[in-house]
């Protein structure tokens, strides 16, 4: 079924307003544009190119050698990826430890921006805010390692819990599987939650400061303050980064799962990345990482533009 | 206004240029640099820098900051930027290749495979037949064992041994004792696993605190997935075989097999299992990490412990600048039964996939090659080893070289050791095997000579060497056996091959269920062998083991 000429001229002429339409807004803002230009450029330069690289994903690769050198070995990669058993346990913990830092990451930050947003002292808020985002600075390094110390037999967790009377002996945290999720989610807390609030923080200073003193007018209290003017006015700052989090689901970190795991916990641990460390990278085998981090990208896109969508099904501020 | 605009049009299109520009020239950069790796081949004593990359453990370093690095550098105007692995090596070789950028030259330890299948070296054949007469002497009796199956050579290894063969005066084995246990109870015969469990049992509920901390009975270091190996070789120690890594090789069939899994696998665990339920084994065996471990080490407080000296050999110095004898720990040969000879001292042995090679980034091969060259003439290898005379060795009247004891506390200092710079040359870098012997008849490692081996004796030493009425620490071991194939564990494994990918499960498997095993309430040990067991034999086994009996009898027929 064709379209008739006049249909077909219709659209066409539709088709060229709305062509010089676009041309008129387009050199109106040629100052955004070319401003824009070079970003534009960068992101297909730095983050299209490289998309090339999938392809490694289908050899049998072998570095430092031709594309046309390269043995294509089709879907193997993938193949061996979904075959092996341990892919669904690491896949598990990426996915555990994950919404865990995405839960816990998220309510400690945003209540500590709203309690710091309360304090009246500059000066104590202040260092409140800088030992809270200090953590953020050291490297997972000499994290790891201080955590490791703290949690070892004798040191202070287990010191302080047997003064305290709440264990009769010492336990080996790092050596429990089960504490392990537990364990990363309260040291991703202390690491990232000063830094994460600074965000929240910086939302809080746009709301319009004549809506508390209505409020307190009325007679609001602080809690009833925090509750219907703070939060809903960080709301989309919220959804926002729920929605970009999301997009990192697969995400779950790699330096603390990697140098506090250890053969006791290891069942637990062991995530996404620490398996194509091991599977992949240490083993020359760059092509099944690279299906792994096809795999991931994958999944990040579609809880990316699901979160999305729900945000705008749901008539709230969104990414796009 | 006007101008204003033009100027941001301006800045606009300048940094959308300069992007451009850089996106080209990262690629173009590039290519120069490998382009002219190999082309330049005048050679000048002109200061230069080099870069060099070990994936041993050591601290970065510039060549000329130590005394040996200096001097050698006033000899050849070359000067060495030098940097270590932090962290996990194959990360680091995965980046390395990736990138395609590496150091000029690059002692590999456990990712030379990884690298020369990237082509991260360069054939150094032609090279050392041109400019190193000094190479060829040093490896011309191991040339067939440094050449691939190519014929090419890619690196240089760290022990070839020149003009003979001396045995070292302290071999160690893997399972240590405090030496106060061994006074407490008289200085008996610890020769069985179980002598040597019952003696640190004993000791430990006769003394249970030491300056009111506990008593650790036993620890191991098993805490990261590089260096688990320390648990799991030592069923083959047990049983009376060297480290060849992995798997036990008949003496008669030359028959690879792999001890995981089996009698030998179990017998240590349930021990180690046994120990655990008396409350003697470190509960952090499995967590601690390498600090920790080794911090636990110097406080004295561990009875028994199991390690090769060179995975602590920071530990064991500090102990012994510490000065108390009897928180030292000496080396036994211990075994599984009385019947089995052990096999802790290696037999001459070459290994051929530890070394340092020139990469194909190298800006100047020649001076590289030259360089190497010049650091194995007599001269200079007795630099890296003993130092300068008269500052930290001197000769007595008939030539021999000894040491004086504040020489030789010098000699076993880390600080200095890093000072002067015997820390990096004596080891990864080009250089005579350990049981080398000078012209002169001198030892090439200043602990092989026997009068240095003699002053290094602390009086704990010479009281203990006394009790048991022996001359050196060897005479505690059995005398090696002749194994031409020796070590297995340098058999490369080609990435991704099945063997690797057997290794890796395999071991993915012991990380796993060792601490299960050891850890297990007394009498849940044998639910978790069987649990272990199955998991095992899913995999291909027996595919591994030919694999590596087809190599040691390729190595027994002269093909390295």
């Amino acid at each position: 079924m064709g379209k008739t000429a006049v249909q077909l001229a219709k659209s066409n002429n539709t088709g060229t307003s709305r062509f010089k339409t676009f041309f008129k807004e387009l050199s109106k803002q040629k100052m955004l544009m070319l401003m824009s230009l070079p970003f534009l450029l960068w992101v297909i330069i730095f983050k299209y190119l490289p998309l090339w690289g999938w392809t490694i994903a289908f050899q049998k690769f072998k570095p430092a050698k031709d594309l046309f050198d390269q043995k294509w070995v089709g879907w193997d990669n993938f193949k061996f990826l979904f075959q092996e058993q341990q892919f669904y346990r690491v896949l598990r913990n990426t996915l555990v430890m994950s919404s865990i830092n995405l839960v816990l990451g998220f309510v400690t930050a945003i209540v500590l921006a709203l309690l710091l947003n309360e304090l009246r002292n500059v000066f104590f808020k202040r260092t409140v805010q800088t030992i809270s985002y200090l953590p953020y600075f050291i490297s997972w390094v000499v994290a790891a390692n201080i955590v490791q110390m703290a949690l070892a037999p004798e040191g202070i967790i287990n010191v302080l819990l047997v003064k305290a009377q709440l264990i009769d002996h010492p336990i080996l945290w790092l050596g429990e599987g089960k504490y392990f999720w537990g364990i990363l989610g309260v040291t991703e807390v202390w690491k990232n939650v000063g830094w994460n609030t600074i965000i929240y923080l910086a939302a809080i200073t746009s709301i319009d400061p004549s809506q508390y003193e209505a409020a307190e007018i009325d007679g609001a209290s602080r809690l009833q303050r925090m509750f219907y003017i703070t939060l809903p006015g960080i709301k989309p700052v919220i959804v926002l980064i729920l929605i970009m989090n999301l997009g990192h689901i697969l995400e779950s970190g790699f330096e603390a799962q990697y140098l506090l795991g250890n053969g006791m916990n290891l069942d637990y641990s062991e995530n996404l990345d620490i398996f194509v460390l091991k599977y992949g990278m240490q083993m020359n085998n760059f092509g099944l990482a690279t299906a792994a981090g096809m795999f991931k990208t994958l999944v990040s896109f579609i809880f990316l533009i699901a979160a999305n969508n729900i945000a705008k099904r749901m008539g709230e501020s969104r990414l796009y | 206004m006007r101008t204003k605009k033009w100027l941001q049009t301006g800045l606009a299109v300048v940094m959308a240029s300069a992007l451009l520009v850089v996106g080209c020239s990262n690629g173009n950069s590039g290519e120069k640099n490998s382009a002219s790796g190999g082309e330049n081949s005048e050679v000048s004593t002109e200061p230069v820098t080099f870069t060099y990359f070990g994936f041993g453990a050591n601290k970065d370093t510039m060549a000329s900051d130590t005394t040996i690095g200096k001097k050698l550098q006033e000899q050849t105007g070359v000067d060495w930027k030098m940097e270590y692995v932090v962290g996990d090596g194959s990360t680091k070789s995965g980046v390395m290749i990736a990138g395609g950028d590496y150091p000029d030259v690059i002692s590999p330890v456990g990712e030379l495979a990884k690298l020369l299948d990237a082509g991260a070296y360069i054939p150094l054949n032609d090279l050392i037949e041109k400019y190193g007469p000094n190479i060829k002497r040093v490896y011309g009796d191991y040339m067939n064992k440094i050449k691939d199956e190519e014929g090419n050579i890619y690196i240089l290894p760290f022990t070839a041994n020149v003009n003979g063969y001396l045995s070292p005066p302290d071999p160690s084995s893997t399972f240590w004792m405090q030496r106060r246990v061994l006074k407490e109870f008289g200085y008996p015969e610890v020769k069985t696993l179980d002598q040597y469990f019952d003696l640190i049992e004993k000791y430990q509920a006769k003394y249970p605190k030491v300056d009111g901390k506990d008593t650790i009975g036993f620890a191991t270091f098993a805490g990261t997935a590089g260096e688990f190996f320390t648990i799991t070789n030592q069923p083959m120690h047990l049983a009376g075989y060297p480290n060849e890594g992995g798997v036990l090789v008949d003496m008669e069939s030359h028959e690879a097999k792999l001890y995981q899994g089996t009698e030998d696998e179990k017998r240590w665990l349930a021990k180690l299992n046994e120990m655990n339920g008396k409350g003697l084994v470190d509960p952090e065996t499995f967590t601690a990490n390498k600090d920790q471990y080794l911090a636990k080490l110097t406080s004295g407080r561990v009875l028994g412990y199991v390690n090769y000296s060179w995975q602590i050999n920071d530990a064991t110095n500090n102990l012994r600048s510490a000065g108390n004898d009897d928180l030292r720990y000496v080396a036994l040969p211990i075994v599984f039964d009385e019947g089995i000879k052990d096999a802790y001292v290696d037999p001459p042995s070459f290994v051929n996939n530890r070394g340092l090679g020139i990469s194909v980034s190298a800006k100047d091969p020649v001076r590289i090659i030259k360089y190497f060259d010049n650091l194995l003439t007599d001269e200079n290898q007795k630099l890296v080893e003993w130092g300068i005379e008269g500052e930290t060795y001197t000769k007595n009247a008939e030539g021999r070289m000894v040491m004086s004891e504040e020489q030789l506390t010098n000699r076993n200092d880390n600080d200095f050791k890093r000072k002067f710079g015997f820390a990096y040359f004596d080891y990864e870098w080009p250089r005579y095997g350990d049981n080398s012997v000078y012209d002169d008849g001198n030892a090439h490692v200043p602990f092989n000579q026997p009068e240095v081996a003699a002053i290094n004796y602390t009086d704990g030493d010479k009281t203990l060497l006394e009790k048991y009425n022996l001359k050196t620490f060897s005479d505690f071991y059995a005398e090696p056996v002749e194994r031409p194939w020796y070590p297995a564990w340098s058999i490369e494994k080609e990435p991704g091959s099945p063997e690797q990918l057997f290794s890796q499960r395999a071991g993915d498997l012991q990380q796993k269920y060792y601490p299960r095993m050891v850890l297990a309430a007394p009498g849940q040990f044998e639910k978790v062998w069987s649990e272990y067991l199955a998991e095992y034999n899913k995999l291909d086994a027996k595919g591994y083991e030919e694999f590596m009996t087809n190599k040691i009898k390729d190595r027994i027929d002269g093909k390295w």
